[in-house]
């Protein structure tokens, strides 16, 4: 009665199909067979959350490697005041990241919780081999099971779920990233982070609180509500920056779950020096934007030359600055002028008058509580500020040096409340000055209600030594009928 | 006497309420710590280790493997109580196939893709093994076709002759059972179709599932190596 | 198996009333028969399926404990493991005591296709088929078939997701257009033929269709692309084995007319 006494014998069958299969896909393209790599011993594989990633392999030979990997159903946030029901390998979006070498011969154990409602599995792309391992690994809740394979082809992979209905379990966050290594190991470099971009689709529009359930049209329609790095709003932002050194050198190891939108990977004020396009042999160089399709990678290396905060956008725009797609590269270190002198625009363009701008009112904006008092208007604007200016304009309101204005003891904030209106009603692109230092960048108009304008405004207002002033919805509506 | 006689109806009452509608009073059983950590202390009722807090167990249950009064193994076929008809339309039940090896597949006589493949294999099979001590197992999926007499033409077709072909028809109910005890998967498709996986299972003297082979066009040869091996044993 | 344990069988009814009946209502509905287009693997598409009974409610924890008192066969230390793998009833106290956490009318999980088989049998009952089950899940409040009806579908979907609705109280959702409760929202169930779900890769005959669950595989096949409740459900069925048990996984028994 106790213990596990059912052989898995089929399991082993399956797994030497598997096997075989596999091994007519081995020649590898430099003629090398790479199926003939013999396996040295056997390890443990570390497995990492996001946006970190396991020890390189350096110069250690094939083993086997024991993968156990556990998938969970669990509540987790996506946006401040936003929670969703993610599916997750290993309790984070994207799943734990994976190292391996060419040659290793992988031992992959899938768990799915008992508490979990769902059956899953997975197909690993760096897997060659009937469904990339998801015929072999299809597991119900409270059980696990052993498949393993052989890495033929180095390059970096993602791994999904793909039990149906597969979109959905891919929307709910079921995707990681696998590396294989080449014999010796990537160059070295100083600082590794993994970093993967999906699309959400909520039952609320962006931005609605609570706990927002899976929203199956929106999703077919490719309407996505969320495109966010790692799995949240916030995952790479404020305190969860990644961080580096001014002199070194990064590697991101970028993939992308989808389910449906492809990514145009991004980082404000970097060149990518090299770029292993789709995560495969070949290798770009001097790279502003690259292409990351769903199901695909892209491993993008680049030194950091100058301190500041370097913002990771999905380029196409909108998803950046309204849907999340947005993550913080914080580098410290000194100035360095000759590489920037601090005056180079830098972020997106728009020609004067940018007809980008969506006019409030436009659709049916979300709905949202009504402040009953000044500290309730402050409280309502906190959480406004978080979602939707944050991002820029920073925790403290400090702003980004060159790229993003302060709002903390701000000057031309304080200045004049109906500009400040107007600028969250309306947007604002051109020069300003900002407490001496000119900044020429574009903010989109904010898709707020009056309400939402009246208390966001408000929290600023009380922030960091600012002046003080509550602006009412009143004052909002009035300032919408002036234009 | 009387005061005994009493106390025995009043026990007998008490455990009645007791154990509502047990149906079973076992006092001669044993309990341990699954852990041992009191060694080999057992208890004369369940309860929780003093050490370690676990439930007790059954002192007959930590012996593997675990044989019931009949001596036979909880994780073996024979435990299933359906009766089937073979091709001789005689009645039996799965422990009259006791003492043998037995090599099982599930198949419906009017199969056309699979089936015959699959018994082509079970051929082949039988004769690499060589070996009287081993049955070979037919069972039908479609029981409402496959009669007695059908299944008898079928094996005459086949040429599955002799004692060690066992051909069975079962009810619907006992089919299915069957099958999961397999996990083999089929479905009714059509009236005449069926759409199934092709599994050849291979269970020792006692009924326990000791090798699965699954899909078509497979190397046999790990499976003949398992029955030869336990055919020995 | 021998028969002579059971000599105490006859006390055991005697002394029925003096434990008292469950507190879980009981009691079943007919569901009228109709054409269904399964999910998978139909050559014709439609399916007929016959009049049949239905119990309201699935079976409760408490009603659960009753049958195992009943049928010690079916105690947890007895259960054999190619009836119940090591999961069996794994968050009672004891043989016979539910879970200290365990809500009495939540509905019984952890139980095996082979136990739950046998408790409607006792019953004098089975187990619904696949074709029986979806027929009669496939109701709204106010419809008798509300395939159509996306705000249904969302409904489910929403459901599936939920997690822990496996201790909701048995009746806390919808009562559907058959007088029937939960068919979504509290567990998946146990259906007879639930092994008839060939999907997982497992079946690669030549020929056959019908191949699996998986990316490409579920599209080509499937019947309606777009009923994502339905996918989760025979994907679920897919994935077990009679013999497993699981958290969120209970049974209700049919009758046939």
């Amino acid at each position: 009665m106790y213990g596990l006494k059912y052989p898995s014998i089929k399991l082993l069958l399956l797994c030497s199909i598997f096997y075989l299969v596999g091994c007519s896909g081995s020649s590898h393209e430099n003629g090398e067979n790479t199926m003939d790599i013999e396996v040295h011993g056997k390890i443990n594989a570390q497995l990492t959350s996001p946006p970190y990633v396991p020890d390189p392999i350096g110069s250690r030979p094939a083993k086997n490697v024991i993968v156990d990997m556990e998938i969970l159903e669990q509540e987790g946030q996506m946006a401040n005041g936003v929670s969703y029901i993610y599916w997750t390998f290993g309790g984070s979006v994207p799943g734990s990241f994976i190292r391996t070498r060419l040659g290793d011969e992988v031992e992959f154990t899938l768990k799915n919780h008992p508490n979990n409602k769902l059956p899953h599995n997975i197909d690993l792309h760096a897997v060659t081999g009937p469904g990339g391992g998801a015929s072999s690994s299809f597991v119900a809740p409270g059980h696990e099971i052993t498949f393993s394979f052989k890495t033929l082809n180095p390059g970096l992979y993602v791994y999904h779920c793909a039990t149906a209905p597969v979109g959905m379990h891919i929307a709910n966050g079921m995707y990681g990233l696998i590396l294989v290594e080449p014999a010796g190991g990537l160059p070295k470099v100083d600082k590794e982070y993994y970093i993967m971009q999906g699309d959400f689709y909520t039952k609320g529009n962006n931005g609605e609180p609570g706990l927002q359930p899976f929203d199956m049209q929106k999703a077919i329609d490719e309407d996505a509500d969320y495109v966010v790095f790692n799995g949240s709003t916030d995952a790479l932002t404020g305190d969860n920056a990644i961080t580096a050194e001014v002199g070194e050198t990064i590697r991101l190891y970028v993939g992308n779950g989808g389910p449906n939108l492809a990514s145009s990977f991004h980082v404000i004020g970097e060149i990518f020096d090299r770029v292993h396009v789709e995560g495969g042999k070949l290798i770009n160089h001097n790279v502003q934007t690259t292409l990351i399709p769903p199901g695909g990678a892209a491993i993008v290396e680049f030194k950091v030359e100058a301190p500041g905060t370097f913002v990771l956008v999905d380029h196409a725009i909108f998803r950046a600055f309204n849907k999340g797609a947005l993550g913080m590269l914080k580098v410290t270190g000194n100035e360095n002028e000759s590489v920037y002198s601090g005056t180079i625009q830098e972020g997106i363009y728009q020609p004067e008058g940018g007809s980008i701008q969506t006019m409030p009112g436009d659709q049916g904006a979300p709905e949202a509580p009504t402040a009953q008092s000044v500290s309730e208007r402050i409280k309502l604007g906190k959480s406004i500020y978080a979602r939707t200016c944050l991002a820029c304009h920073q925790e403290e309101g400090q702003g980004i040096p060159s790229a993003f204005p302060p709002l903390a003891k701000s000057d031309y904030l304080n200045a004049d409340v109906d500009r400040a209106i107007d600028i969250v009603l309306h947007g604002k692109t051109g020069e300003i000055t900002v407490n001496g230092q000119k900044y020429n960048s574009v903010m989109t108009a904010q898709t707020l209600t009056d309400e939402q304008v009246a208390n966001v405004l408000t929290y600023i207002y009380n922030s960091w030594g600012n002046s003080g002033v509550e602006v009412t919805p009143m004052m909002v509506t009035k300032r919408k009928s002036a234009h | 006497m009387n005061t005994n006689y009493l106390k025995n109806i009043l026990s007998l009452i008490f455990l009645i309420s007791l154990f509502a509608c047990q149906t079973q009073v076992n006092s001669t059983e044993q309990y341990i710590c699954p852990m041992k950590c009191e060694d080999h202390k057992t208890y004369d009722h369940p309860g929780t280790c003093p050490v370690c807090k676990m439930d007790l167990v059954k002192v007959s249950s930590l012996e593997a493997p675990i044989l019931d009064e009949d001596g036979i193994s909880e994780e073996s076929i024979f435990n299933l109580q359906s009766e089937w008809k073979t091709q001789d339309n005689e009645s039996i039940h799965l422990t009259d196939l006791k003492g043998k090896v037995l090599v099982v597949v599930m198949i419906y006589t009017s199969c056309e893709a699979a089936c015959p493949r699959l018994v082509a294999d079970m051929r082949n099979i039988y004769s690499k093994v060589d070996d009287p001590n081993v049955d070979y197992v037919l069972v039908s999926i479609d029981p409402e076709k496959d009669t007695p007499e059908k299944l008898k033409t079928y094996a005459q077709e086949e040429h599955l002759e002799g004692d060690q072909w066992i051909l069975l028809q079962g009810k619907l109910d006992d089919v299915r059972e069957f099958s999961n005890v397999l996990s083999m998967k089929y479905k009714k498709i059509s009236p005449i179709d069926f759409s199934h996986t092709n599994i050849i299972s291979v269970f020792d003297k006692q009924g326990v599932l000791q090798h699965q082979q699954e899909g078509l066009g497979v190397s046999n040869d790990k499976l003949v190596q398992k029955v030869k091996a336990l055919s020995e044993e | 198996m021998s028969r002579l344990k059971y000599i105490f069988a006859c006390f055991g009814l005697l002394a029925f009333s003096l434990t008292g009946y469950s507190q879980t209502p009981t009691g079943m509905q007919p569901i009228k028969g109709g054409t269904l287009i399964p999910l998978y693997g139909l050559d014709s598409g439609k399916v007929w399926v016959d009049d049949f009974l239905l119990d309201i409610y699935p079976v409760t924890n408490e009603q659960y404990l009753d049958f195992v008192k009943k049928y010690p066969e079916w105690k947890r230390a007895n259960a054999k493991s190619i009836f119940a793998d090591g999961n069996y009833l794994s968050e009672w106290q004891s043989d016979l005591q539910l879970g200290t956490h365990m809500n009495p009318k939540s509905p019984i999980s952890n139980v095996s296709w082979f136990a739950a088989k046998a408790y409607c049998a006792c019953q004098e009952k089975r187990l619904p088929s696949v074709d029986e089950w979806e027929l009669a899940a496939r109701a709204s409040e106010t419809k008798a078939n509300a395939e159509n009806d996306s705000s249904f579908n969302t409904r489910i979907i929403e459901s599936y997701e939920t997690p822990n609705t496996y201790s909701k109280t048995v009746g806390s959702t919808y009562k559907n257009f058959w007088g029937i409760y939960d068919m979504h929202g509290l567990v998946w169930e146990w259906t007879s033929d639930f092994n008839s779900v060939l999907i997982s890769g497992e079946s690669r005959q030549d020929g056959e269709a019908d191949r699996n669950l998986f990316c490409a595989g579920a599209a080509i096949s499937a019947s309606n692309l777009r009923d994502y409740a339905a996918f989760m459900r025979y994907a679920f069925r897919g994935s077990i084995k009679a013999n497993y048990n699981i958290k969120n996984l209970g049974f209700r028994c049919a009758k046939s007319k």
